[in-house]
């Protein structure tokens, strides 16, 4: 197997981040230099911003721990696979928490100004002359969370050492930007900020062999599937007075459907039917099984995931 | 005892899915479908409830 070659390395200090073009075919490495630090982490087309890393979309491929063998998406409607996750040490990421904000350390500890990850994402990313608003919502790396019995998202401290790392391969040209999470009164990075090392490699044929194939489907539009592909460039909104609606199947049209039932079927519908649900109306639960039935049959992913091909 | 029927009100796109279904074989009609899909739904039901007899939902 041939060598990684590397291409850039760069210590990222704590209070910071750093925009990174990160071409298709390379690999971003994001590792501990001492242990005990988060990374949060936007990524962006690297040719067309408005496309961009989508935390829920993630999550809900991929659950909220997103780790070696799991892609991130962009949001709808491109839904490409952005980057995949080729390694990772620990194995304990984060999708479920939004990035810190000042708002919080005000807020709560009543800093007038205080390192947090919108900051210094949006400081990063003014660099590519993005503005504050397009800071989006943050993949934690290394960030060690839960969800307690009532719902409730938590975070604890991690157990990372130094030298544990990240790896992420990048499948389209994106800009790719970790920062140093700006937590240090919070459980986070274990109530401290300390470096993270960043180096980019070129990809070798047997990483890129690692990626599962992922669906190339119709409905992944870009700008020139858009009836409106224009960026909006002032800040009011104002109606257009020429818009016409153009929503897609509309509109729904419902057909009465007449399923004639034997004793046996009857019975048998009597015994599964969701009457908790739908009461006395029968015609409901049995449309509810229908469809059931169809997911437990033929759907493939969780959820309405995207279909992966396995290795 | 005679047939009981039930009125399913399905929209287009449920429609679609099912004429999908049916054209790669699975069934001749759409209400055979449904048929198919109930005696398959309580035959899982039915060997879940033995399995696990106070839980009715599917393991997904």
């Amino acid at each position: 197997m041939s060598e990684r070659r590397v291409l850039f390395e760069h210590i990222l200090e704590p209070g910071t981040g750093k925009g990174i073009e990160l071409l298709k075919g390379q690999i971003l490495r994001i590792e501990q230099v001492e242990g005990g630090q988060c990374a949060d982490f936007n990524c962006f087309n690297l040719h067309d911003y408005k496309e961009f890393m989508h935390c829920g979309r993630t999550r809900t491929v991929h659950g909220f721990h997103p780790s070696k063998g799991t892609f991130m998406w962009s949001a709808p409607p491109r839904e490409r696979a952005m980057l995949y996750i080729l390694e990772d040490t620990v194995g304990r990421n984060d999708v479920l928490f939004p990035r810190c904000s000042a708002y919080v350390y005000e807020a709560s500890y009543g800093f007038a100004v205080h390192t947090n990850c919108h900051d210094i994402q949006a400081e990063a990313q003014r660099e590519y002359g993005l503005t504050p608003d397009d800071v989006h919502d943050s993949f934690n790396l290394f960030m060690c969370t839960g969800v307690d019995q009532d719902g409730h998202a938590y975070m604890t401290r991690q157990t990372t050492k130094a030298g544990d790392y990240v790896d992420l391969l990048a499948l389209m040209d994106v800009l790719a930007v970790p920062n140093i999470c700006g937590a240090d009164v919070m459980r986070t990075s274990n109530f401290a900020l300390k470096p993270l090392k960043l180096t980019v490699f070129a990809a070798t044929e047997a990483d890129l062999a690692r990626v599962p194939k992922t669906p190339t489907l119709k409905s992944q539009r870009t700008p020139k599937d858009f009836r409106n592909p224009t960026i909006k460039s002032d800040r009011p909104l104002r109606r257009d007075p020429a818009y016409k609606p153009e929503f897609p199947n509309t509109p729904i049209r419902i057909t009465e459907l007449p399923v004639a039932l034997s004793e046996e079927e009857l019975a048998a519908f009597n015994a599964v039917k969701r009457t908790d649900i739908y009461g006395e109306d029968d015609a409901a639960a049995l449309r509810d099984l229908l469809f059931s039935w169809w997911e437990e049959r033929f759907l493939q992913a969780h959820a309405g995931a995207p279909s992966i091909e396995s290795e | 005892m005679a047939d009981t029927v039930i009125k399913l009100r399905l929209n287009q796109q449920q429609l679609e899915l099912m004429d999908r279904t049916i054209a790669n074989g699975v069934a001749p009609d759409r209400a055979a479908l449904v048929r198919l899909a109930l005696r398959e739904y309580a035959a899982a039901r039915k060997a879940e409830t033995k399995a696990k007899p106070n839980d009715l939902e599917p393991v997904r």
